[in-house]
């Protein structure tokens, strides 16, 4: 009987976790050094599943630890690092208290600084690791070098974001890994794929920059502070994967071109602007003139059947092409549109491109080069036009890269109403709403010469197909609209053709017909199956299939509303220019 | 006086000797009566000799040395006197010309009067200062640096300068190897994944100098949320979107205002006053009559309820003692029940024996139950994943969705304007993935309480 009695906290979930004032005072550190250390260390608070449990009774929202993980924190060395940091400051402060600059001199040639190598080696085991966490690094750094250097952080940070930034552009040029961009109200978003690994980040547009100011800037300057270091890193090791030097040199051919410009900036600064003008390539640590493309040989991967082999393929085959989208072209920019981002896009893709040179540093060839194809313009019109180039707007050239074909450039003259930036990030399912303008893209992708009017009649057979399949797969109709019955029609037409497939199965007449109906057959065959299989089906299963089909044929008859809707609006605008026209006529 | 009188004359004697001021002298002297004093002291005789003519003379020779620079009359007469043949009349022609180009040249080579002033005007040479030109242990030094290169003729180096020459030499080009700050723009970086094992110092002597690095635990690799790190705007928010899209982003922040409007409503009306809680003039006149006006319905119920306490009274002295008999006859009756219950139980569960069927229906019944609503919780603790958590005294709050109306939208790059911060963004994405808990900026706390004053220039104005 009996025994010690139970204290209440100091066993279970009490004992496992830590609240943040206890855990700086363990630490010995100030709130602002434990932040600090915790963003670093990617120590993150935790919310327990009992807090009342955890709190000792009490339900008051706290900011909670693990336990364990600041006992991880007590054995890292940069927390020392942090004291002496507090101790200098205080003896800097007495010293110019004491007006004793010789001391004050002192003081700061020893000021204690920390590095972050061995932090992130810790939290990046493998390069892959660091590779998949670099989403967040690049928008940072993205993010810190358009900032003003105006004091709101340190100077030195900014550029470093710039040059890490420029590294990172002038890799993804090197290795032509950009897949998708996307003009959005908030900023550009890339998506890149670099080792298997797909990478988006968000780039702001230039001098946008409202300083909020319930943004904590310290912290987005430590989670900076981390993810520079982690750039860096990584930014060498992509370097060295493709036999580039680091710190990036120009390629010496395209740096005798360059060397012109003298007055433009500071010879220090002057070679960060080079580079990050985009315009030349880099040199290589062993100067191989343009790599053999080594056909590599397929093995057949275990459990892959030689379809989704041939996909792949396939998918390769378009991806190489999209690399070499722009190759062959030449861009000139006119000083309006945005250079950086263009410039990015069309070296990526292996074009050529210049600009002005008042506009920036690295202008490889002047707006009169006779051999330019495609001019980039944002204005309404243009004074003085060479006859044998493409005036065009800049979302031409997204639009190219997110539909990985050259467009028509029709639609993307000067002055003309642009067709929808769509998102290239919006992956359609089958019997979602696709816009038309999707469609004919697609449509472009699969080879087909579009004609003004032919576009939208696809598109409306595309989505009639769908529906018939759809209606193939459901054997009890229930209510049905308009547009349904009309597919019901159709599908009587068809099984009528189904009969008559088979009964001329039966009878053996004439081959000409049987050729025409082998895939059909086949496809009549799987439709069959699939009939019998409903039949066979167990009630409750039989259940949820319905279900299935239900939402499957409900999210049908919503695209099908939208399109509707589309075009009706369409119509009414297209009507509506008619009647402006005729009122100006 | 006698003496002085010898002076002077010995002074006038003197070859060449010029007085300056001799015919004063003379006339002062003559007028004064001769005294009659003791000089057979030391003291008396200096107290009443005049010592004036040797005194004046003495001074003239001081004065002549230092306005020429010696006496006079050892001075040649060249030096003394000039040919004076009247003024050279070319001299002045000369001047006259260059008067107006001289002028400012003269001007500024003339030196300024209070340098003139200050300048040292004695033409006697100031004493030379004996002390400046004495060296002290002048010999001695003298000898040594004999001794040194004698030596230095023989080959022999002296200690001192052997010492210096076996000393290291500095490099006073290598620095300390110092650390640099991470934000060194011009930082170097290596391969970091590359190298192994860098330290390869004893295991043992590091863990026990405390300089092992303590293995990171997997579970901290985890990600504390499975949002992604960069989410993409919606369709909707392209700079130039499709109508479709847009119209489904409008909607969709278009029902966030409606929702927060809905709670700022709920609270207005929450708070607003009811209409019954107002005064009327019925309920002041009321409240003013208060205790005027008897009531007669009042006393009644005050007599009710010292009725009803009487009973209540009443009940708790009626507990009266249990007699042997009546305890005997409910334990009797408290066995009988068990007994009933148990042999109840015991039917029941021979029953049971035949509804087996129904049992286990039951049971698979609560079996599905359980597995549904498992399957629910699991399905909740996945969404809730995807959730910012609770970390602190603030809940999360998503940031203001970035839309741009139909009359905003730009037609072209040029003249788009950028919606919402990124700043903003990537900090609301970092509290959304739990990064970081929700803060709030530290309000400035004043210490001491303003006072207002106002001044009185400022009253005036006003």
């Amino acid at each position: 009987m009996g025994g010690l009695q139970k204290k209440k906290f100091e066993r279970g979930s009490a004992t496992n976790y830590i609240t943040r004032n206890k855990a700086r005072k363990k630490l010995q550190l100030s709130l602002p050094d434990f932040r600090r250390l915790c963003i670093l260390k990617g120590i993150y608070p935790h919310e327990p599943k009992h807090k009342k449990k955890v709190n000792k009774g009490s339900t008051a929202a706290r900011t909670f630890y693990l336990l364990k993980d600041i006992r991880f924190l007590l054995h890292e060395p940069i927390v020392g690092k942090f004291r002496d940091y507090k101790v200098f400051v205080r003896k800097l402060k007495r010293a110019y208290g004491k007006t004793e600059w010789s001391a004050v001199e002192r003081l700061k040639e020893n000021k204690p600084t920390y590095k972050l190598d061995h932090i992130i080696k810790e939290r990046f085991p493998s390069f892959i690791d660091a590779l998949r966490d670099i989403d967040d690094a690049l928008c940072m750094a993205f993010l810190f070098s358009t900032f003003a250097r105006t004091g709101k952080c340190h100077v030195q940070t900014i550029q470093l974001c710039r040059r890490l930034t420029v590294e990172w552009m002038n890799y993804v040029i090197a290795s032509r890994s950009l897949r998708k961009v996307f003009i959005s109200i908030k900023g550009i978003y890339y998506q890149a794929e670099v080792m298997g690994q797909l990478i988006t980040w968000l780039v702001p547009y230039q001098f946008s920059h409202d300083h909020p100011t319930d943004v904590d800037y310290r912290v987005m300057a430590t989670f900076t502070e981390f993810y520079t270091t982690l750039l860096g890193f990584v930014n060498f090791r992509l370097y060295h994967s493709l036999n580039l030097v680091y710190p990036p040199k120009l390629d010496s051919k395209t740096e005798s071109e360059l060397k012109d410009e003298d007055d433009y900036a500071m010879n220090s600064e002057s070679y960060l602007e080079k580079l990050s003008a985009l315009s030349a390539s880099l040199a290589r640590v062993v100067s191989t003139a343009e790599e053999e493309e080594a056909q590599l040989d397929q093995f057949p991967v275990e459990g892959e059947d030689i379809e989704t082999m041939e996909a792949r393929e396939k998918e390769e085959k378009q991806q190489e092409a999209q690399k070499k989208l722009f190759e062959g072209l030449k861009f000139f920019l006119n000083r309006e549109v945005p250079r950086e981002s263009l410039a990015f896009l069309i070296r990526c893709f292996g074009g050529e491109v210049s600009w002005d040179k008042s506009v920036c540093i690295g202008s490889t060839y002047d707006v009169t080069d006779e051999t330019i194809t495609h001019h980039i313009v944002d204005r309404p019109n243009v004074d003085k036009q060479y006859i044998n180039r493409y005036y065009i707007q800049p979302q031409w050239l997204y639009d190219c890269v997110n539909a990985k074909i050259l467009l028509p450039v029709e639609d993307y003259f000067l002055g003309v109403t642009l067709p929808p930036h769509l998102s290239p990030f919006v992956e359609e399912k089958d019997g979602d709403y696709v816009p038309p303008e999707k469609l004919k893209i697609m449509a472009l992708q699969r080879g087909e010469k579009p004609a003004q009017e032919d576009e939208e009649e696809e598109g409306e057979e595309e989505e009639e197909e769908e529906g018939e399949d759809e209606e193939e797969e459901e054997d009890d109709n229930e209510e049905e609209d308009e547009e349904e019955e009309a597919d019901e029609k159709n599908l009587k037409i068809m099984e009528e053709q189904r009969s008559q497939g088979k009964s001329l199965k039966v009878k053996v007449t004439p081959g000409k017909v049987k050729v025409e109906n082998a895939a059909r057959l086949e496809q009549e065959e799987k439709a069959e199956e699939k009939r019998l299989a409903i039949m066979m089906m167990k009630k409750k299963e039989k259940y949820l299939y319905d279900k299935i089909m239900f939402g499957k044929k409900r999210k049908i008859r919503e695209a099908n509303k939208l399109a509707a809707k589309r075009k009706a609006h369409d119509d009414a605008e297209k009507s509506d220019k008619k009647k402006k026209a005729k009122t100006r006529k | 006086m006698a003496s002085a009188r010898r002076l002077k004359r010995v002074a006038a004697s003197q070859p060449g000797f010029i007085n300056l001021k001799s015919a004063s002298d003379s006339a002062g002297s003559a007028s004064s009566r001769r005294k009659r004093v003791n000089k057979n002291k030391k003291k008396s005789w200096n107290k009443h000799s005049d010592i004036n003519d040797i005194d004046e003379f003495l001074e003239d020779v001081r004065h002549q040395e230092r306005t020429t620079g010696g006496l006079l009359s050892e001075k040649s007469d060249d030096s003394l006197f000039f040919l004076d043949i009247g003024q050279p009349k070319k001299a002045e022609q000369k001047e006259e010309e260059p008067v107006e180009g001289k002028k400012r040249k003269g001007k500024v080579s003339r030196p300024l009067r209070i340098d003139l002033i200050l300048q040292h005007d004695s033409l006697v040479q100031p004493p030379k200062d004996v002390l400046a030109y004495q060296q002290p242990n002048a010999k001695k030094l003298r000898r040594i640096a004999q001794k040194a290169e004698q030596l230095a003729a023989k080959g022999v180096v002296p200690r001192r300068q052997k010492q210096l020459l076996n000393r290291r030499p500095v490099d006073r080009t290598v620095k300390k190897a110092v650390t640099e700050a991470n934000n060194n723009p011009d930082r170097e970086y290596y391969d970091i994944w590359g190298q192994e094992s860098k330290n390869t110092a004893d295991p043992w002597y590091l863990q026990q100098t405390g300089k092992k690095l303590v293995k990171r635990p997997e579970k901290l690799n985890e990600k504390p949320s499975v949002l992604p790190a960069v989410e993409v705007i919606a369709p909707g928010g392209s700079y130039n979107p499709d109508f479709f899209s847009h119209q489904a982003l409008l909607q969709e922040a278009h029902d966030i205002e409606v929702k927060k409007q809905k709670e700022e409503d709920k609270i207005a009306k929450q708070l607003a006053v009811n209409r019954a809680d107002t005064a009327t003039e019925e309920t002041v006149f009321n409240e003013q009559v208060e205790g005027l006006v008897e009531e007669e319905n009042e006393e009644e119920e005050v007599a009710l309820d010292e009725e009803e306490e009487d009973g209540v009274v009443g009940a708790i002295v009626l507990a009266d003692k249990k007699t042997e008999k009546k305890r005997k006859r409910e334990k009797a009756e408290k066995i009988k029940e068990q007994q009933r219950l148990a042999d109840r139980r015991q039917t029941d569960q021979r029953q049971q024996l035949f509804q087996l069927r129904s049992i286990k229906a039951s049971i698979k019944q609560q079996a599905q139950k359980t597995q549904a609503k498992q399957i629910k919780r699991k399905a909740k603790q996945e969404a809730q994943k995807a959730q910012p958590r609770r970390l602190g005294k603030l809940k999360f709050q998503p940031q203001d969705m970035e839309v741009q109306l139909s009359d905003e939208l730009a037609g072209s790059l040029r003249r788009l304007k950028p919606e919402g911060s990124v700043l903003k963004d990537r900090f609301k994405s970092l509290q959304k993935r739990n990064l970081i808990e929700p803060r709030e900026r530290a309000k400035f706390k004043r210490r001491l309480k303003l006072k207002y004053v106002e001044k009185r220039a400022f009253r005036e104005i006003t």
